[in-house]
């Protein structure tokens, strides 16, 4: 039970998708204008991760290793369609603002990521625990960001405006550039929470000293890992 | 051994090795290189305040001030050495400013300077390090943010006056008979606060070169690029498109070719380069004002001719004996 516990928090916080593990950023950046879509994305993405995971894990005994792709996409595209269904009957509106983003949840790298990296490996309690805390995860960094995007290029959070009257709500944060913008703050933000707390930890930052070093990962080429190793 | 690329301000801990004298020193410094194109910027800002007034100073002064403090802010949060009083980031912040209406409210002032600063320059690295001129980046987010408050026609509408770019692109070629190109030169046309003030900045301009702070290709080229576009288009039909002497002297053509084109960090070094940047923005400029949906097109055929800087570098000369 305690490793169930495990995998579902996770996904809250330490392999937090999208901002820690930055895997599913094309619905991250694209539906998030607002809150609302933020949290009807998220809220698709938990059904189909959850039941995608449970149903490969399920079924990893008998799915050949060399198709598995294959046979995980058939899996995460018959739920999509299902969602696809649920979602026209009863949020229709929310269906068409989010467009061809409900369709396209079929190739998430979060779905296919857990599925190859968790589900075919493990049971079917701990790969609905680990898609549950996954798409939770997914569905809050998505509602944030939207919420965040929608107050400061609209004035509302959910269609309620800010009780600021002087507030000039910018624009460009509900376009695709403040997407990349508040995505990059958050990043940052949680980067520097991160080190705070393990600095009052005691620990060693594991970040490289080198500025230039931390955006790169080719380490086992380089000239200036080796010196500092 | 690989070498590392050291760049500007990085954190290399790279040790320069400094050789035996005799020395030869230039005298050449970033302060007094900003304090040259500050004074450049002058008669601009002179001739701005004499037509719309003390607004403009203020509208300036925000600007720079803002820039001047979020440099501050970030230098102390990267743990770098202060060192604002180089005048770069109030160059930048004042640069920032002459593309503004001149009622541009005090908040507009204040985010477009803290935007050139932060998110024009210090994301990239800092001073020396910005893939596009930094004031443009901020005039587009505030364009794009605040487009009613940014609007020269909308803001200006009480000056007896029109601005000719946004008369060639609602009202067509004809409505142009009312502007006397000597109107033009003088700056007696609505425009950005410094940046239609044509004949200011083209004496800034040529003080710059003539100092040897700005080399000749960029804006020369840019300013043929220009010509010679609307050259091409008007002499295929001059009752649908406006003569190059018009586009040369209406909205920020100047500003942009001595001023915003010549970033020392987003454009390309070496002449054939530098040509080809300045033919290749001036030309864009001419095509957004055609085709494009803004009436000024330069902010954005610059900001997209620095995109290609990397590219137009590699216009060099082959090595002696290389294929």
């Amino acid at each position: 039970m305690p490793s169930v516990i495990k995998e579902f928090t996770k996904g809250l916080w330490d392999e937090l998708p999208p901002f820690r593990v930055v895997l599913g950023l094309c619905p991250t950046l694209a539906v998030t204008s607002t809150a609302e879509n933020g949290l009807g994305m998220g809220a698709a993405v938990l059904f189909v991760l959850t039941l995608s995971n449970a149903i490969i894990s399920a079924l990893r005994k008998i799915i050949p290793g060399k198709v598995r792709i294959a046979c995980f996409i058939v899996i995460a595209a018959s739920l999509v369609v299902a969602v696809e269904l649920l979602m026209q009957a009863y949020t229709y509106s929310l269906y068409q603002r989010l467009g061809i983003f409900v369709p396209l949840i079929v190739v998430n790298c979060i779905i296919l990521g857990r599925a190859e990296a968790f589900a075919s490996r493990n049971g079917v309690i701990p790969s609905i625990a680990d898609g549950l805390g996954m798409g939770l995860g997914f569905t809050m960094s998505l509602t944030f960001l939207g919420a965040l995007r929608e107050t400061l290029g609209n004035g509302t959070v959910f269609g309620i405006p800010v009780p600021w009257e002087a507030f000039r709500p910018a624009h460009l944060m509900v376009m695709a550039p403040g997407a990349f913008i508040c995505l990059g703050l958050i990043l940052a933000g949680m980067n520097a929470f991160n080190r705070h707390m393990s600095r009052r930890k005691g620990e060693i930052p594991t970040e490289p000293k080198n500025a230039a070093c931390a955006s790169c990962a080719a380490c086992n080429l380089c000239a200036t890992a080796r010196k500092e190793n | 051994m690989i070498h590392p690329i050291i760049k500007a301000m990085s954190d290399n801990p790279v040790r320069l090795v400094v050789s035996p004298p005799p020395h030869w020193r230039s005298g050449r410094t970033i302060q007094g290189m900003m304090r040259a194109h500050l004074l450049a910027l002058v008669p601009a800002a002179i001739m701005a305040v004499a037509i719309y007034g003390v607004q403009a100073a203020a509208v300036i002064g925000m600007a720079g001030t803002a820039a001047v403090a979020a440099e501050v802010v970030c230098l102390r949060l990267q743990h770098r050495d202060v060192n604002v009083d180089n005048f770069s980031a109030f160059y930048a912040g004042v640069l920032f400013a002459f593309l503004l209406p001149a009622t541009a409210p005090w908040w507009l002032a204040a985010i477009g300077g803290v935007v050139t600063i932060a998110l024009g320059r210090t994301v990239f690295g800092g001073f020396g390090c910005n893939p596009v001129c930094a004031p443009l980046v901020a005039w587009a987010v505030c364009r794009f943010s605040w487009p009613d408050a940014m609007d020269i026609d909308l803001n200006l509408a009480h000056f007896m006056a029109n601005s000719p770019v946004d008369q060639l692109k609602y009202f067509g070629v004809q409505s142009l008979s009312q502007f006397e190109y000597m109107d033009l030169l003088t700056g007696h046309q609505i425009g950005g606060l410094g940046s239609s003030q044509v004949l200011a900045l083209a004496a800034g301009g040529v003080y710059l070169i003539a100092s040897r702070w700005t080399r000749l290709f960029i804006p020369v080229s840019f300013l043929a690029g220009v010509a010679g576009a609307a050259a091409l288009f008007w002499f295929i039909d001059p009752t649908a498109y406006a003569d190059p002497i018009f586009h040369l002297l209406a909205g920020s053509t100047v500003f942009g070719a001595f001023f915003l084109a010549t970033d020392t960090a987003s454009s390309p070094v070496g002449r054939l380069p530098q040509t080809v940047f300045g033919l290749l923005a001036g030309t864009m400029v001419i095509v957004i004002r055609v085709y494009g949906v803004y009436p000024d097109g330069v902010p954005f055929a610059i900001m997209v001719a620095s995109l290609l800087s990397p590219l137009l570098d590699r216009l060099r000369p082959k090595f002696f004996g290389v294929r």
